[in-house]
């Protein structure tokens, strides 16, 4: 049994479907678990004093990438047929930088959003609404941003592939930077502390 | 509570470092080079899942698709004579030694087909994952893409199919070939527009016209 | 940090249980994702889903003009004999059941608006609007969001990702200051 299963034909379109919906579930569940349906949890990262958002989303990367990693060293897995977002760099920097004014303007970022609408948060439902009116105005200006959103293009591009480094080391690299910062986040957070009398 | 959670996050940090220490050793792309799992490559040959039809490539090559490479193991004098653009010239006696690289999707061509088949069973001996297969070769590819046959009776709907082929055709350097000369002379292989296609990948000739074509449509990625 | 569910909730308010230790959460978050990678061989997403469905919209609403925008038109091309029948729509209704279940677990369903104690019901909502906008420009002009460029790229070292996540940050941390009044 080799993974990607769907890719090696283990089920069809139909059955990817009911995967797709127990895997959402998986993730949504998580996401409320963790916080990630209050605005003010996740906006409490950018204020230095609550970065627990952020060790979760470092805690997924890091536990996701040592899975995919030793699953295809193991053979388990064929890191060749995962599905790799094209790197088209000038828009991706900009796409961010707009993407984390809206986060901190909006309190949200789309998947979170669903989860705090549907836990009850009204300001996560106008968010939802703000979300398909950014989409529509998006699609409607493609013909003119099309130029831009193919620009920088360099295809299926790792990290160990721009920097020239083995995909090992940068599997170790990103480890560490996660823990050092994992340690770090406990200073920062008793650095930046609101006095309690404003909470 | 909070100790126990110091302990907890404790633990989790040392089998994070522990898990990322050894990782610096290994290549998620080598697998495990020894085993061969003929139960495996006997199934991946039965549901024809490593095949690329000669449209699906030409489309790939008109979208200016660089997620995979396309090798031609042809000698090169062949290879010197006609390839299909964007392709690579390893001839088969040298794939052993060339070491392309595992992560990406390899499509392998040859004059016929067997070929190709073969060389497709020793990449996957080395445990190479993403290796696909020209399905019916150089040949397939010029009767499908460069000279496709206008079909007999044909309704207005085949009319327009076939007009779309025949602008790819065009794109190649190629172009569509009569029912009835094609009963004849076979593939016209020395025919005066056989082309030597350079390497750097084209644009589409007409915006968009070709990129329609195929049903099955690269799906959005991401998010 | 919990906020107070207003009157029109009506529930007798019992105590929301406090969230999960954020490490635990994580490596519970990144085994969904790893999931997703082994059985699909593709990573988590959200953006995309809700792109589908404002295409399937202006498709229904004016179906030349949605045809004729290369943006919609791929989104409508996506699906499996419908525009709404993808991978990710389905993984973002899965997203709203798991979202309520461990929500109602825990006690966290309450209608109410998250904001700061210094900003109005209306300025939270209108800034929420305006977020989202941006984020849903921002999403697509990345070709993802948080969850399909920054967790689901991250994990598999997409180059593209990780420039987009330090982005992601500047441009967060850049404007905390100026929306500072609208969360404490």
């Amino acid at each position: 049994m080799n993974a990607p299963f769907y890719k090696f034909g283990a089920f069809g379109d139909e059955a990817s479907l009911v995967i797709a919906f127990v895997i959402g579930t998986g993730f949504g569940f998580f996401l409320e678990r963790s916080g990630f349906g209050s605005a003010r949890k996740l906006t409490a990262q950018f204020y230095l004093d609550d970065l627990a958002v952020f060790k979760v989303m470092f805690t997924a990367i890091v536990t996701a990438m040592l899975g995919v990693f030793y699953l295809s060293w193991l053979g388990i897995m064929d890191l060749a047929l995962v599905d790799l977002v094209t790197t088209n760099l000038w828009p991706q920097l900009v796409g961010g930088l707009v993407l984390g004014f809206g986060f901190v303007v909006g309190g949200y970022c789309p998947g979170t959003s669903l989860v705090a609408a549907v836990t009850g948060r009204i300001d996560g439902m106008v968010f939802v609404l703000g979300v398909l009116a950014g989409i529509f105005a998006f699609g409607e200006a493609f013909p003119l941003v099309k130029g831009f959103y193919e620009s920088g293009d360099f295809g299926r591009l790792t990290l160990p592939q721009a920097l020239h480094l083995p995909y090992g080391l940068v599997v170790f690299l990103v480890v560490v930077m996660a823990v050092g910062a994992f340690m770090g986040s406990g200073w920062v957070e008793r650095r930046f502390a609101r006095p309690a009398a404003e909470r | 509570m909070r100790r126990m959670h110091w302990t907890l996050n404790r633990a989790l940090a040392a089998a994070a470092l522990l898990l990322g220490v050894a990782a610096i050793a290994g290549d998620p792309y080598r697998g495990s080079t020894v085993r061969i799992d003929t139960q495996e490559l006997a199934t991946i040959v039965s549901t024809e899942v490593d095949h690329v039809t000669p449209r699906e490539l030409a489309d790939w090559i008109i979208q200016g698709r660089t997620d995979y490479r396309l090798i031609d193991l042809s000698p090169a004098p062949d290879f010197a004579g006609y390839h299909i653009p964007t392709a690579e010239n390893v001839p088969i006696a040298l794939l052993p030694q060339v070491g392309l690289a595992r992560d990406e999707r390899i499509v392998l061509y040859s004059e016929g087909g067997i070929h190709s088949a073969q060389a497709w069973f020793l990449l996957k001996a080395q445990r190479y994952p993403g290796v696909y297969i020209l399905l019916g070769g150089l040949e397939a590819w010029k009767d499908e893409v460069l000279h496709p046959v206008a079909p007999a009776a044909a309704t207005p709907r085949e009319d327009a199919a076939f007009e779309r082929d025949a602008q790819v055709a065009r794109f190649f350097g190629g172009g569509p070939r009569a029912t009835t000369a094609a009963a004849d002379a076979g593939a016209p292989l020395g025919s005066p527009a056989a082309p030597t296609a350079g390497i750097a990948p084209p644009r589409p000739p007409v915006a968009g016209s070709p990129a329609g074509s195929p049903a099955k449509k690269k799906r959005k990625e991401g998010c | 940090m919990s906020t107070v569910p207003d009157a029109a909730a009506g529930a007798p308010a019992r105590v929301a249980a406090p969230y999960m230790n954020p490490y635990l959460g994580g490596v519970g978050l990144g085994l969904v994702l790893l999931a997703a990678y082994v059985a699909m061989g593709r990573g988590l997403g959200a953006s995309g889903a809700v792109t589908s469905f404002v295409s399937w919209v202006v498709s229904l609403v004016a179906p030349g003009h949605a045809a004729a925008n290369g943006f919609f038109a791929e989104y409508l091309e996506g699906g499996l004999g419908h525009p709404l029948k993808t991978w990710l729509v389905f993984e973002v209704l899965g997203v709203l059941a798991g979202g309520f279940i461990s929500g109602a677990l825990a006690n966290r369903l309450s209608r109410t608006v998250e904001k700061g104690p210094r900003i109005s019901v209306a300025g939270r909502l209108g800034f929420a609007f305006a977020g989202g906008a941006l984020m849903g420009i921002g999403a697509k002009l990345a070709r993802g969001c948080t969850s399909g460029q920054a967790l689901s790229g991250g994990a598999v070292l997409n180059a593209g990702s990780w420039a987009f996540m330090i982005m992601v940050f500047a441009g967060a941390y850049a404007l905390a200051g100026l929306m500072r009044r609208q969360w404490r």
